[in-house]
């Protein structure tokens, strides 16, 4: 998976805004006199000797490919695109037509002779600008070897032609014929093998660029592929149509332009490089407004977005409704939304991409988004980094809220068990034992009274109402712990029976006479037995409890009156805590409010 | 009189069998579950059930459960309930259910053989028993004041004595003193706590037993 270097930011490697405007409007106006003189060489002396001259098709080729690769390189210096590569297309533009100026025999022998030697570089600059596409740098070593030694081979040639080419004796001499002010000796077998060399050079370097173009395109990301194809596709028809044209010249020598097979070769070329203007210029333009839409998420950065705002402004500036943004916590080695719920790795599926987005050298997040959609990593800068990594340490803490909620609940559901558990093993086994004690000691007693042992009988007399208070203590310690009706039968009886017994008065109003979750209950009923174990300890005089249920929570109110104050209840505010409720407490009023959905 | 016993704990049910065998009742079978119960009481038609409130599976109300069961199939069966809880709850419930000839005491209360005996006879004789305990916890009860604290020394020990679901004539053996006093006590408390008086001894257990719970 390719990884593309972020984007030059804007302003940096410029040339002044007025300078710089200055030169945009002298390229486009070399740009139109390149063209608009190369169509009128083309209707003159060019009638026979230039594609252009060929035909009004031929013209209006020559014209939309040059034109084409010009405006291209306007636009992408403009729209803030790589500088480079807009330098790269305005030149391979204007050097597009040079094989057209070079027909103008009348004119000043210069012109035909510079256009000689220019009209070689057209294919080494799309070279060039295909290599470093779509950043304008050449990164691999490799590339960087095979761009200069291509320009490398041009220059040579383009030298060797231009100092020891003699348009006179060159055979395969077409457009110019008769013009060239540089040549100081003339060596026709020389400047014959050079073109030879030149062309079958040219065509192994069209070979060598489809190879990796392919490559490239093969191991690149979806996204990062349709990004690719725009420029690189266009570029591999034409490096195509140079292996022809070579072919076809190595058998008929002279490029004649009413040549049915090298027009038709001609064509494709012209058609390749108005395509890859085009794709050249509408990447630029949607790469800026992309960034334009990241950066005014950066810009909105401040106000803080709620969890989830960050996806959603993504979301819209990347023009992909169903993009997904999963948060990295390795310290619990899962994925998590923004409001901290664990979801599935994030995966690819068929039209969407998965993009891992790092800061500082760790995962912070993966964004999951449209295959259409660019590669976002070239995309995202520094500041909606920062937002992600916020949002991320937000997603934690949320995630060890939720986690250290359950646990908290999962506390009291276990201390609840033990309760239960407890008051079952009293009832079943000390009450169980004491109970068959009781009844030994009234045999005993009886056997006692039969035997006229009459000691006996009042020790044992009093071993029964001994045994008749322990039974009963242990009855109030088994309650205490738990009572039984509040699991057999719910909250308002077992209130209705703390009330009996309460140590002052209380009235109950209890409008939630149905079964809740054995934790709901059970901490409403503790809640009301402190509350009032409290209030009664400092000196109330009467209660009121009201249970009922408001919502999705059972609302539970102890009102007292007389009350001194009462210390904070901190463990039972701990409890109804736990189960995500609370306790409040407002003067002689206390309510514990608890889920109970 | 013929009893039928039903108690998972076997010591608690060979203790019950052994001092109404002594006083002179025939014990007709004893069981460990409710479904057994069921099945003793179809086969051998006894007089009263004495049913333990918590047996398996689940130890928690099976026996209120067996109770209507019994009382669905055999409604001349009395039904005495034997719990380890002083909880009006299921006092009530019981009471509210189950028309007549039900009885909820306290566990141990069943080891002094007199008591026993005595709460057996009553619920045979139509009256409703309920264990003096859970009186005593409501009678006890914190109030704010009101009607109860117009009633008499006296006055108040009849009323303990309904809510025990004593009939008249048997508050009057226990106090020494006439059915006829008994009755005016009766009206005289009626009145004073704003209740009708109901000839349903039944009826009239259960409306003190509320009254005392939550007076309206």
């Amino acid at each position: 998976m390719e990884h593309a270097e972020p984007a030059v930011a804007p302003g940096r490697l410029r040339a002044p805004p007025r300078l710089a405007a200055a030169l945009r409007v002298a390229a486009g106006l070399t740009g139109l006199a390149a063209a608009g003189g190369a169509l009128a060489i083309a209707a003159g002396p060019g009638q026979f000797t230039t594609y252009a001259g060929r035909s009004a098709a031929g013209a209006v080729l020559t014209s939309c490919a040059g034109l084409g690769m010009v405006v291209a390189g306007l636009v992408t210096v403009t729209a803030g695109g790589s500088r480079r590569a807009g330098d790269l297309s305005l030149l391979a533009g204007l050097t597009w037509f040079a094989p057209v100026w070079a027909a103008w025999q009348d004119g000043p022998p210069l012109i035909p002779s510079i256009a000689t030697v220019a009209a070689g570089f057209t294919f080494p600059l799309i070279v060039h600008l295909v290599v470093a596409h779509p950043t304008g740098q050449v990164r691999t070593a490799a590339a960087r070897i095979f761009v200069t030694a291509f320009y490398s081979e041009a220059l040579v040639a383009a030298a060797a032609l231009a100092l020891f080419r003699n348009p006179y004796s060159d055979p395969g001499c077409l457009a110019n014929c008769n013009v060239n002010i540089f040549l100081v000796r003339s060596l026709p077998r020389l400047a014959r093998a050079v073109e030879t060399f030149d062309r079958w050079f040219t065509a192994t370097a069209a070979l060598a660029l489809i190879a990796m173009c392919t490559a490239r395109l093969a191991r690149s990301s979806l996204p990062a592929r349709n990004r690719l194809l725009p420029v690189v596709g266009p570029a591999m028809i034409f490096a195509a149509a140079l292996i022809a044209r070579a072919a076809v010249l190595q058998v008929v020598t002279v490029e004649y332009p009413f040549n049915p097979t090298l027009f038709t070769i001609f064509a494709a070329s012209s058609c390749a490089l108005a395509l890859l203007a085009a794709g050249q210029t509408s990447g630029v333009v949607r790469a800026r407004s992309e960034r334009r839409a990241v950066a005014r998420i950066a810009a909105s950065l401040d106000e803080a977005p709620a969890p989830g705002g960050l996806r959603s402004a993504l979301a819209s500036a990347l023009r992909d409704p169903g993009l997904q943004i999963a948060y990295w916590l390795p310290s619990w080695r899962r994925y998590v939304d923004a409001s901290g719920e664990k979801v599935s790795e994030p995966a690819v599926r068929p039209g969407r991409t998965v993009t891992r987005l790092t800061r500082n050298g760790r995962i912070i997040a993966a964004v999951t988004h449209s295959d259409a959609a660019p590669d976002i990593d070239d995309h995202i800068g520094p500041a909606i980094r920062l937002g992600l990594e916020n949002e991320r340490l937000r997603a934690e803490l949320l995630a060890q809220l939720t986690e250290l909620r359950a646990s908290r609940a999962r506390i009291v559901r276990a201390a609840d068990a033990v309760r239960r558990r407890l008051e079952r093993d009293l009832h079943d086994g000390a009450q169980q034992q004491l109970l068959a004690l009781s009844y030994d000691i009234r045999l005993a007693r009886a056997a006692a009274q039969a035997d006229g042992n009459g000691q006996a009988e009042l020790a044992l007399a009093g071993a029964v109402e001994e045994t008749a208070a322990a039974l009963e203590d242990l009855r109030e310690l088994a309650h205490g712990i738990y009572p039984a009706v509040l699991a057999d039968a719910g909250i308002a009886p077992a209130l209705a029976t703390l009330a009996d017994a309460a140590p002052l008065p209380v009235d109950l109003a209890l409008a939630a006479d149905r079964r809740y979750p054995t934790q709901v209950e059970a901490t409403a009923y503790f809640a009301v037995a402190e509350v009032l174990a409290e209030a009664a300890r400092a000196g109330a005089d009467h209660a009121t409890v009201i249970v009922a249920q408001r919502g999705e929570r059972l609302v539970v109110t102890v009102k007292v009156t007389g009350a001194g104050p009462i210390p904070p209840m901190v463990a039972l505010a701990d409890r109804t805590g736990a189960l995500g409720g609370s306790l409040i407490t407002n003067g002689d009023e206390y309510t514990a409010e608890i889920p109970c959905g | 009189m013929r009893v039928v016993i039903a108690d998972d704990v076997m010591l608690t049910r060979e203790g019950i069998a052994r001092l109404l065998t002594d006083a002179g009742l025939h014990v007709a079978a004893q069981v460990g579950d409710a479904t057994s119960l069921l099945r003793a009481v179809g086969a051998t038609r006894p007089d009263a059930a004495i049913v333990d409130i918590r047996m398996p599976p689940t130890h928690t109300d099976e026996g209120i459960v067996a109770a209507h069961q019994i009382r669905a199939g055999h409604p001349g069966v009395s039904v005495l309930i034997l719990s380890q809880y002083v909880e009006p709850h299921y006092a009530m419930r019981l009471l509210d259910e189950l028309p007549e000839r039900v009885g909820y005491l306290l566990k141990e209360r069943v080891f002094d053989v007199a008591n026993l005996v005595d709460a057996l006879r009553r619920l045979a004789d139509g009256e409703t028993v309920i264990d003096p305990t859970i009186v005593a916890r409501l009678m006890a009860r914190k109030r704010r004041v009101g009607p109860l604290d117009e009633l008499s020394g006296r006055e108040r020990e009849v009323l303990a004595l309904l809510a025990e679901g004593l009939s008249n004539r048997a508050i009057a053996a226990r106090l020494y003193v006439t059915e006829r006093t008994v009755e005016a006590h009766v009206k005289q408390i009626f009145q004073k706590l704003g209740l009708t008086t109901d000839p349903d001894s039944h009826r009239r257990v259960l409306a003190v037993l509320a009254y005392l719970r939550n007076p309206a």
